[in-house]
């Protein structure tokens, strides 16, 4: 699959200060695959999250993205993936279709208010709302994180926690959506706690507490 | 060249947008600037200097008050992404480059902003008069985007420190200073018509700005991405 990236960790390790988070994590997401980080409150799911995305840097252990059968620099990572998680916020000031066109025109795509409004109506969302995210609900803003995530049709997606806040119809239509992404050779990587969320994998990494 | 203008005209067109919903940065700068001016121009006014120490007195205090308003409020563009959690996905989307340039663009129209309406009631109000008035503006407007260079890279280099308000006055003032200086003496030399000491001064703050945008420009995509 040309457009797949393949994630692959090795031996990594994070430590802040004396806190050791995790050591020695291993594994691999290919295109088509729902890699799944499962642990503890505490034992790294958001951190070893950060590390795969290049947000974080290990303190021990390669991180690789495998694209077009070359590894991709680190700096060009960011140009092929998406990412929801909670400690990403998007701007609280701005509406939905702003943040989104925001995004859009730092990513450099064309057509974008085409490409915006599609990106809200798939997360259920109407692009005509005025109202700034602050005034959302939290199901709501984060409709708004997915929507944002997949914008520019990334090639790997990583989720964190993302059914949280989502009422059952949201969780539904995320597990379908993820599983179509999968289908369409795309690459997701998902940390969650959740027995529902889980079932959407097809690897999966245990962290310890 | 042209994508990137188009990411760092966008970062900008974003933080002017939020700034204008929230004011946060505007009131520091704001407050801050007009209540000092509305102290000195009560306390020394037009009249209480000699006239052979105006030109240098009244420049010492028209570049105090910009130099600390904008202390008072230029960290916020960096500061508000890591407090609002932000920061991760702009660092995600956009380049480090058209980061730096959208905030620098941002920090810009903020002083001169400021400027536009300080200086003019500073002049009114301190009886300030000009003998060169171009020279003087010229010396506003490379001082102005020499604060903005400073202090937009130390805001992006305390911005993600738990004291962070602390830390921006502490690492900018020993670069500010040396700027402080020759924008008080090119001031100096606008008030009372000395066309060399404009001339000197504005190479020098010229020169400072120059080398602090190759700096930053050098620094920025580290101090952002790690």
């Amino acid at each position: 699959m040309p457009d797949g990236v393949r994630i692959s960790f090795s031996d990594v390790a994070k430590r802040y200060d004396l806190r050791v988070v995790f050591k020695s994590i291993s594994g691999n997401a290919s295109p088509g695959e729902v890699l799944v980080i499962t642990g503890p409150n505490g034992s790294g799911k958001s951190t070893l999250l950060a590390i795969l995305c290049g947000l974080l840097r290990p303190t021990r252990g390669t991180v690789s993205h495998i694209r077009n059968g070359g590894e991709a620099a680190r700096g060009e990572w960011r140009h092929h993936l998406g990412v929801v998680a909670p400690a990403m916020a998007v701007y609280e000031e701005l509406d939905a279709m702003e943040n989104l066109r925001f995004f859009a025109r730092v990513r450099g795509i064309e057509s974008a208010d085409e490409r915006c409004r599609q990106s809200l109506e798939l997360v259920g969302l109407d692009p005509g709302r005025r109202t700034p995210v602050r005034g959302y609900s939290t199901g709501m803003a984060q409709r708004v994180k997915i929507a944002q995530a997949v914008l520019h049709d990334p090639a790997a997606l990583f989720l964190d926690e993302p059914g949280s806040n989502l009422d059952p119809a949201g969780k539904q239509w995320l597990g379908e959506y993820v599983g179509g992404l999968a289908e369409a050779g795309k690459t997701v990587v998902l940390a969650t706690n959740d027995r529902d969320e889980m079932i959407w994998g097809h690897n999966r990494v245990a962290l310890a507490g | 060249m042209s994508r990137l203008l188009a990411e760092a005209l966008a970062v900008t067109a974003k933080d002017l947008r939020t700034e204008f919903r929230t004011r946060i940065a505007l009131n520091a700068l704001g407050l801050f600037a007009l209540t000092v001016l509305a102290a000195v121009s009560y306390t020394v006014g037009p009249y209480r200097i000699a006239a052979e120490d105006r030109p240098f007195l009244l420049a010492v205090l028209l570049w105090i008050v910009i130099f600390f308003a904008a202390l008072a409020g230029l960290d916020r563009s960096f500061v508000k992404e890591e407090e609002s959690r932000t920061a991760p996905l702009l660092r995600l989307a956009a380049s480090p480059t058209a980061v730096w340039l959208g905030k620098l663009g941002f920090n810009l129209i903020l002083i001169y902003l400021l400027m536009a309406i300080l200086v003019p009631l500073y002049c009114i109000l301190m009886g300030y008069s000009l003998v060169l008035v171009g020279g003087f503006v010229l010396i506003l407007v490379a001082g102005g985007f020499s604060l903005a260079v400073i202090t937009t890279i130390v805001a992006a280099i305390i911005a993600r420190a738990l004291t962070r308000g602390a830390l921006f006055s502490v690492l900018s003032l020993p670069l500010l200073l040396p700027l402080l200086i020759f924008l008080i003496q090119g001031t100096t030399g606008a008030a009372d018509g000395t066309a060399e000491t404009v001339a000197n001064s504005l190479r020098a703050v010229v020169s400072m700005g120059g080398i602090m945008t190759v700096v930053s420009a050098a620094l920025f995509p580290i101090v952002w991405s790690d």
